[in-house]
């Protein structure tokens, strides 16, 4: 990623004339203001998923989970403790919505991550985003059942706060991940991500930096759903527990290129488009043609636009390139000893003897 | 709570379960298959299913013609379909690395089917009811559904097959060596590819048994289908992969733990098969019913 003076001001420049949108006279009114609100979402679930997935290595399908964690934290802080005309954005109640996202992460992601790998991990994560769905739906009055919990609504007439909101959290998410992946930390991710025995060879403690990017990831998946909550002024188990909120940032991050701090930026403006003009002009067919982009995008760049670009302009190995190998049977890093000490690629949870205590 | 514990209400949530998870399991086969070869999840299994189911319910409700014939007859074009599935959309996706790109295919399959099923026969939900479907026959005092008997002997006739399959024939061998180990199979000779296909041409295959019994069992609608993948990969992960007798086991067991529990804590039957999949994942990654000492 050029990290260089010019582009960080064409970076900048882009977030003011962002954030110069809602001043614009009637532009708010125009479906491209929520269009935009849409995108800062999906930036922030996105980059959620990306520090997990695309840093850490462990395919989470639990983002929607806490969304959803957040989005009813939320709506419970601010119908109980807040009172009616300040809980709007309260930071208190976003922050919280976060940390018990992230305190759940931690509290699942422990177990989860010492002992399965791979798609393992994946299926366990999507267990946990079920078990969370029947916990909310049978959550008698505290969570409202599966009618959910509706807030008073909005006291603002406009979309602006939401907007200015949606795009200062996009920013903060992503400043986050580019932080994250500039740090010790983004290193130690990525060493876990390649060669988990390797890093655990060189003195990462593999558990904790897994949890670690686990927890940060849920944590903006919460803020997100939080978000979400305050514009919708309601939640429900039908719309916060809903995989898409898992699936599209995936969609998104891959198609952008996951592993990268503006890849999942790109492909959440892209994706929202396309979600967003098949909502305005062909309604029914939405998910018809979100399903055949996702094939599509799969099917023809499965690296992501970013990553295309970056193994053009620079063919480096190592670079997130991975060059198609004919199988994945013929994966295993060369030196490694063979299948004897290496579990076989895919196996339940592959082994990984240096986390074992 | 314990005195309503009467023989006859144990033995009723058994047969239930066990006629249900029947089901489960014939849908975990074609799972465990298809990730046996490709090391994927493929989730639109449960949207194949009831698209099977729609295929039985229009061909009774247009045609009159019995679920289970449209299942024999469903069967050579599930097997076409599950291969051209593999040709057209997994063939560039299983020989990458990354099993994102797969998963998502999956994923964008399922959203396709759900969404054509649901625009072109409306989102309401549909059952097959036959002339039969209301009668039962009593074993020991408790009244067992036809139909479901049918599908329970369906899904046992389906996994007699499948194991033969996998046994004697040349094809179903290497499917199980490329199960077995990748790398080795390749070396001698095996083509993945054409496992793969096979693989998924059984799968979708065993979908469509699996959706022409469950439509003329159960009310079926366009989005049912996911939830019956995930209640197959609980079957496969209870039942330990590359394991079809397991397959059929782990989804009986998941019928009998979701009727006792639904009868006992109403709503939580669901919950309660996924807690029992995160803890088995865990502890008894190998499955439950596996007796052999660890593979690698």
């Amino acid at each position: 990623m050029k990290t260089n003076a010019s582009s960080l001001a064409a970076l900048a420049a882009f977030v003011v004339v962002l954030a110069c949108v809602p001043l614009v006279p009637g532009a708010l009114d125009h479906y491209g203001a929520f269009y935009l609100f849409l995108v800062f979402v999906h930036i922030v679930l996105a980059q959620s998923w990306n520090l997990v997935a695309g840093y850490a290595g462990q395919i989470s399908l639990a983002q929607h989970a806490f969304f959803g964690i957040g989005g009813y934290t939320t709506a419970i802080v601010a119908t109980r403790l807040l009172s009616d005309e300040t809980f709007y954005f309260n930071p208190f109640a976003m922050l919280a919505a976060g940390v018990v996202a992230a305190l759940f992460a931690a509290a699942i992601g422990v177990p989860l991550l010492s002992k399965l790998a791979g798609d393992y991990f994946a299926l366990g994560t999507l267990g946990f985003g079920e078990i969370v769905r029947v916990v909310l739906v049978k959550g008698g009055s505290f969570t409202g059942g599966s009618f959910g919990i509706a807030m008073s609504p909005a006291p603002f007439d406009t979309l602006a706060p939401h907007y200015w909101v949606g795009l200062g959290l996009a920013v903060a998410a992503t400043a986050a991940v580019y932080a994250v992946s500039r740090s010790r930390l983004g290193l130690a991710l990525m060493a876990v991500r390649e060669d988990p025995m390797a890093a655990a060879a060189s003195g990462v403690n593999v558990l904790r930096f897994k949890v670690l990017a686990f927890a940060i990831g849920a944590f903006f998946a919460g803020i997100a759903g939080s978000l979400y909550a305050f514009y919708v002024f309601a939640v429900s188990p039908v719309g916060f527990l809903n995989l898409n909120w898992t699936l599209y940032p995936i969609l998104m991050c891959v198609m952008g290129g996951s592993g990268t701090v503006f890849g999942p930026v790109i492909g959440a403006f892209l994706m929202t488009a396309v979600f967003s003009a098949a909502t305005l002009w062909l309604p029914a067919a939405h998910p018809i043609l979100s399903g055949a982009m996702i094939i599509a995008v799969m099917l023809f760049m499965p690296n992501g636009i970013l990553r295309v670009r970056v193994a053009r302009s620079r063919r480096a190995p190592g670079g997130g390139w991975r060059p198609k190998r004919l199988l994945r049977g013929i994966e295993q890093p060369p030196g490694s000893v063979g299948v004897a000490t290496r579990a076989p690629a895919g196996s339940w949870r592959g082994a990984q003897p240096g986390e074992e205590p | 709570m314990l005195e309503i514990l009467s023989p006859r209400l144990v033995g009723e949530l058994l047969v239930n379960g066990l006629l249900f998870g029947a089901m489960y399991g014939v849908a975990a086969i074609g799972l465990s298959l298809i990730f046996g070869t490709m090391r994927i999840i493929f989730l639109a299994q449960g949207a194949m299913i009831v698209l099977a189911g729609y295929c039985a319910y229009w061909a009774f409700a247009l045609l009159g013609v019995d679920p289970y014939v449209t299942m024999i007859a469903l069967l050579p074009v599930s097997l076409v379909v599950g291969a051209a599935i593999y040709q057209l959309l997994f063939r560039r996706a299983a020989a990458i690395e990354d099993k994102n790109t797969s998963l998502l295919i999956a994923v964008g399959l399922m959203f396709m089917l759900e969404s054509l099923m649901s625009v072109a026969w409306t989102p309401d939900p549909r059952s097959i009811t036959t002339t039969y479907t209301a009668t039962s026959f009593d074993v020991g005092g408790m009244p067992v559904s036809i139909t479901r008997s049918i599908a329970f002997v369906v899904a046992l006739v389906a996994t007699a097959l499948v194991t033969l399959f996998l046994k004697r024939t040349l094809i179903g061998k290497a499917v199980r060596a490329v199960s077995e180990n990748m790398t080795s199979s390749m070396l001698v000779g095996i083509s993945p590819h054409r496992v793969n296909m096979v693989a998924f041409a059984v799968g979708i295959a065993l979908a469509g048994v699996a959706g022409c019994t469950l439509a003329s069992t159960y009310a079926i609608d366009p989005y049912f289908g996911f939830l019956f993948s995930l209640k197959a990969l609980i079957a496969l992960a209870l039942g330990g992969l590359g394991n079809v007798g397991g397959a059929l086991a782990g989804g009986l067991l998941l019928g009998v733990i979701e009727s006792g529990s639904s009868f006992f804590i109403p709503g939580w039957g669901d919950a309660i098969g996924y807690l029992v999949f995160l803890l088995v994942l865990m502890f008894r990654p190998e499955g439950l019913f596996v007796r052999s000492v660890k593979k690698a």
